[in-house]
């Protein structure tokens, strides 16, 4: 299998990953429970991927929260800053993840920059709807759809400046572009544990400038006494036992990706975008592509985008066709209608597999207007 | 040499303050804060053995590691809590 599908989970991990999720198995009890040797051996497992990622993301240990996905953090964000019917400023890119929540708050929802690889415009709308302020922000890093990388550093700056709270979803680009909660100074960082930051499913980061709220409640090893979740980071947002050995596999993942270095993954990944691009307008595609693009594209082939996907399937291609679970950008790109095809290169991106994917894709009708 | 404790809010916390004292060589060992130590209940804590607890707690207050009591023995062998 040609595996391009990145975009919905990392399917070739290190070999460090896969040998720490058995270790974890074999030598740990429950975290931050007990004193004895495999009590306190799983705590280590666990604090070893708080530090590593601290180390990555630029913050302290304690304020990376522990989660079961991008999607468990994100709801966590949005319920510690969103009111019921709270004004929220989101891009026109944003996955379920985000808008789903926001709607079952009754959030008072404001799209703003819906132009594709467009940073002036993405700049300009998000201005334009901060004029008349925010209960909070939430954007994308990159589309899950289109790859499209937005102007992070600039939208932070400006929800800095307006003193408006903001999320930011780093699910596509966690592990590919740098991500700083201390330089960006973002209340909350939401990212899946399995795509780019190469640990098993199950596993999620969220990364937390101060105070949350929690989601869950329960025990958490610490003032068993009290009767309130405690006040403070990780246990606030961290009740039950944690999924050591999903942790402990991506401890190995974040130091996988520290070593490799976010740019040679980064660079692998755009390389070979690019020869796609190419290679799929020359089949006669319509290619979603622009400036300001990470390992990910969509298109449209000259027939229905799930059917395109079958086809390569049965070639040993695996991409992903449909909406993506992000119809705010399929219809910011026009595409909600007919859904696209999407490749989404990952770590281990390289010649081969774009030589072999555009030789099954050559086998599809080109895109017809 | 006499043996000191420190205890911490949170596992995660005493972790952090387990790593910090090691890097700057002062010996120390996590383990699950006696009971009657923590009136709220469960908690994790470092156990020191040294002649004097003001460097490690310097250490930790500069790295930002929040302890919530400093426990010593005394020379009866029972401990009692620092004020630090």
């Amino acid at each position: 299998m040609i595996y391009l599908d990145n975009g919905a989970t990392s399917f070739h991990k290190p070999q460090g990953v896969y040998r720490a999720v058995g270790e974890a198995m074999r030598s740990c009890a429950n975290p931050g429970r007990g004193g004895y040797g495999a009590a306190l051996e799983a705590s280590r497992r666990v604090y070893g991927c708080r530090e590593a990622a601290a180390e990555l993301f630029e913050c302290q240990p304690e304020q990376v929260a522990l989660t079961t996905s991008c999607t468990h953090g994100l709801n966590i964000a949005i319920r510690s800053l969103v009111r019921p019917g709270g004004r929220v400023v989101v891009s026109g890119f944003e996955h379920n993840a985000v808008t789903r929540p926001l709607h079952a708050l009754g959030a008072d929802i404001r799209v703003a920059g819906r132009k594709l690889f467009d940073w002036a415009d993405t700049l300009e709308r998000f201005g334009d709807a901060l004029k008349k302020g925010a209960d909070a922000v939430v954007f994308t890093h990159v589309s899950n759809v289109f790859g499209y990388i937005l102007p992070v550093e600039e939208l932070a700056a400006l929800c800095r400046e307006k003193g408006v709270p903001f999320i930011i979803d780093a699910a596509q680009s966690a592990g590919t572009l740098p991500v700083s909660l201390s330089k960006l100074g973002a209340d909350f960082i939401a990212m899946p544990g399995h795509k780019g930051l190469l640990g098993p499913q199950g596993t999620g980061l969220l990364l937390c400038k101060g105070e949350a709220a929690p989601l869950l409640y329960g025990g958490t090893g610490s003032l068993s006494i009290q009767q309130e979740m405690p006040d403070y980071l990780p246990d606030r947002l961290e009740p039950g036992t944690l999924n050591v050995p999903g942790y402990a596999g991506l401890a190995e993942g974040l130091r996988y990706v520290r070593r490799t270095g976010l740019e040679e993954i980064f660079q692998r990944e755009h390389t070979q975008l690019l020869r796609c691009v190419r290679g799929l307008e020359t089949l006669g595609m319509r290619v979603f592509a622009g400036e300001h693009q990470a390992g990910t594209v969509s298109f449209l082939a000259g027939m229905d985008c799930e059917e395109a996907a079958e086809r390569l399937a049965k070639e040993g291609i695996a991409v992903r066709a449909g909406l993506h679970c992000a119809p705010y950008a399929h219809e910011s790109a026009g595409t909600l209608d007919t859904g696209t095809v999407r490749v989404s290169f990952g770590h281990d991106a390289d010649s081969s597999q774009t030589n072999m994917f555009l030789r099954a894709a050559s086998k599809l009708p080109g895109y017809k207007v | 040499m006499k043996f000191y404790y420190i205890t911490f809010r949170s596992v995660t916390f005493a972790q952090r303050g387990e790593k910090v004292l090691q890097k700057s060589g002062i010996r120390c060992t996590l383990q699950r804060t006696p009971r009657w130590m923590e009136e709220q209940g469960c908690g994790y804590c470092l156990k020191l053995w040294t002649k004097d607890v003001t460097p490690a707690v310097d250490v930790l207050r500069q790295n930002g590691v929040g302890m919530r009591k400093v426990y010593s023995q005394r020379q009866d062998g029972q401990l009692e809590e620092l004020t630090v």
